[in-house]
């Protein structure tokens, strides 16, 4: 008796976690609706089409993760650290075998706007759909006419990631992706014209902005996708840069640029504030240098329109002559190792060597990115073919960890710039991570 | 654009961000100043602009453009200059002499900034690299010179 009714319990509980788990593992396996799902196969696209979608290819820099430098052009291979292990970006040429060959356009889609392979396995969001989700119909097809047709296909296998079993299970992801992933494409504001439209599309979709320049929360997702969230584009710690505040902050942000200045900067890698290092350099040497100028003007539209947070930015700044103490720790450093180009009077010879009054760098918190340019120099820029002539040494094997944080202290706390201090030990772990011999190298996150 | 080179004006036909020291040599045949390391770091390509010492392979031509600029043709034009080249000759500094156009032109701005350097400035001052470690050679000269100036 007592047997039978403890039966009749236990199914009673069992049926509605069988049933949860059913409709848990068809969550986390379906595949999400995509307006191609009945698209016709394509054998041949119009040039027009390819060569619009090479253009996307360029707005969205498929190549920063999916090419690797001396290889074939979208064969993968990039390696991402994760916290649970490298990751490496896929083949995605049209290969039978190893690349999307065989995606059909609402494969595709399903891959690019939602991070979903076939088969329902989920990327993982070094990919990044959460902002390719805003790319339009139109931009879909056309991006995969482009890696249909214009892409050659190369035979070159997909490494799999180090991350071990049971955490590189896939379906996760799913739960992840329904709580910080959006599914709608962009839609645009009646409120605001065309060209600020244009912008919000290109910088929250395609050029996928946030990625980098956005703060990311505990799960690693970006805290805002677009301007409704304040922390959008508020600047980020990544990769061992400080990526900065893309808003109207005057000091971490875009406040003192005009419009004019923020499309130079995207189209020739530098303007009176700045030269582009870092990971912007490859972002400007592979997509930002190839936007046609009226899509660049409308993302300096866009981003001027981004308000910015006295709270977090402070005083705005402004410039004051050093006082004279050639004495102070780091002042004849930086006479003897920086004023060369940057001027005893900070001000650089713009546009060619940027000024260090008043440089971001200089004054927000996050000292990585002095720090890191300082020891590693900056990579080339390549601007319209042509590589720049003037380019910041690496000081690694010339200055020590004191030399570095006494000279950047002096920078950061002159002119009216006030970073604050550099701690002698943040060089010596920059130093180390940045180091491509040492055992721990700093690995890319997100692109 | 016109450039003032030793008291005498060129005509310039240059890219905006070419080096002034790719004009001057290439452009000009003054090749007295010499290509070190192209990142601002030996001071051999090291001329006067103003009467400052500027490392010219980091100085993009469109910069200087009105500015007067001596190079190590006309140091000896300069007062300061003259006697500079004289201890040098003097005191038979110079090695191999790469790095010597440049190590004179530091020397000399040094003395027409501070007269009678202490050897704490010099040292502050001339730190232009020498691969034949002509070091010593060149902080005696500029004692000597700046205890000329202090006499």
């Amino acid at each position: 008796m007592n047997n039978r009714r403890f039966a009749r319990t236990a199914g009673w509980l069992a049926l509605p976690c069988l049933v949860a788990a059913g409709l848990l593992a068809w969550y986390v396996t379906r595949e999400p609706a995509t307006p191609f799902a009945q698209a016709p196969a394509t054998a041949t696209f119009e040039p027009a089409l390819v060569s619009r979608g090479e253009y996307v290819a360029r707005l969205s820099d498929c190549v920063a993760c999916h090419s690797l430098p001396g290889k074939a052009p979208f064969a993968g291979g990039l390696e991402m650290a994760t916290p649970l292990g490298a990751i490496h970006a896929t083949n995605i040429t049209p290969d039978k075998t190893t690349g999307i060959g065989s995606y059909s356009l609402a494969d595709f889609d399903r891959a690019v706007r939602h991070g979903v392979a076939p088969g329902g396995r989920r990327l993982y969001p070094a990919m990044p759909y959460p902002s390719y989700v805003k790319l339009s119909d139109d931009d879909v097809k056309a991006l995969y006419a482009f890696f249909m047709q214009g892409v050659q296909p190369a035979n070159q296998a997909n490494i799999p990631s180090d991350i071990p079993w049971p955490l590189n299970m896939r379906w996760p992801i799913a739960l992840w992706n329904g709580v910080f992933a959006p599914t709608a494409t962009y839609a645009a504001k009646p409120n605001q014209d065309a060209l600020w439209n244009r912008g919000a599309y290109i910088v929250q979709g395609p050029g996928h902005c946030g990625s980098c320049h956005t703060p990311r929360g505990l799960a690693f997702n970006e805290k805002a996708l677009d301007e409704s969230g304040a922390p959008f584009l508020a600047g980020a710690l990544l990769d061992g840069w400080y990526a900065p505040s893309l808003r109207q902050d005057p000091n971490t942000g875009l406040g003192r640029w005009d419009e004019a200045q923020i499309v130079q900067f995207l189209k020739t890698g530098r303007n009176a504030h700045a030269v582009v290092y870092g990971s912007m350099t490859e972002a400007f040497n592979n997509s930002t240098q190839f936007m046609q100028d009226d899509d660049l003007a409308a993302i300096a539209r866009y981003l001027k329109s981004l308000p910015g947070d006295p709270q977090r930015d402070g005083t705005p700044w402004q410039y004051q002559a050093a006082a004279t103490n050639p004495d102070a720790p780091g002042a004849h450093t930086y006479a003897t190792r920086c004023a060369s180009c940057h001027g005893l009077d900070g001000k650089g010879q713009p546009d060619w060597m940027p000024p260090l009054a008043g440089a971001t760098s200089a004054l927000a918190k996050e000292s990585a990115s002095a720090i890191n340019i300082t020891l590693n120099g900056s990579q080339r820029v390549v601007a319209a073919g042509v590589p720049d002539a003037y380019r910041m040494p690496a000081f690694r094997e010339q200055l020590t960890d004191q030399q570095i944080a006494e000279v950047l202290s002096y920078v950061r706390g002159t002119w009216g710039n006030n970073g604050g201090a550099v701690d002698v030990k943040a060089v010596g772990k920059l130093r180390g991570h940045t180091d491509p011999a040492s055992s721990s190298p700093i690995i890319l996150h997100m692109r | 654009m016109e450039l003032r080179i030793n008291q005498k004006a060129y005509q310039v036909d240059a890219d905006a961000d070419t080096p002034l020291l790719w004009v001057i040599r290439d452009d000009l045949g003054l090749t007295g100043t010499k290509y070190g390391c192209g990142l601002a770091q030996c001071g051999a390509c090291s001329v006067l602009v103003d009467g400052n010492v500027v490392r010219s392979c980091v100085t993009p031509v469109a910069g200087v453009v009105g500015r007067e600029i001596t190079t190590i043709e006309a140091i000896e034009e300069d007062e300061v200059g003259k006697r500079v080249v004289a201890t040098w000759v003097e005191q038979q500094v110079a090695q191999c002499g790469y790095c010597q156009s440049g190590q004179v032109m530091a020397a000399t701005a040094l003395l027409k900034h501070t007269r009678a350097p202490s050897k704490a400035q010099i040292d502050a001052a001339m730190v232009n690299l020498c691969r034949c470690g002509t070091y010593n050679a060149i902080h005696a000269a500029v004692d000597a010179l700046a205890k000329q100036e202090g006499a």
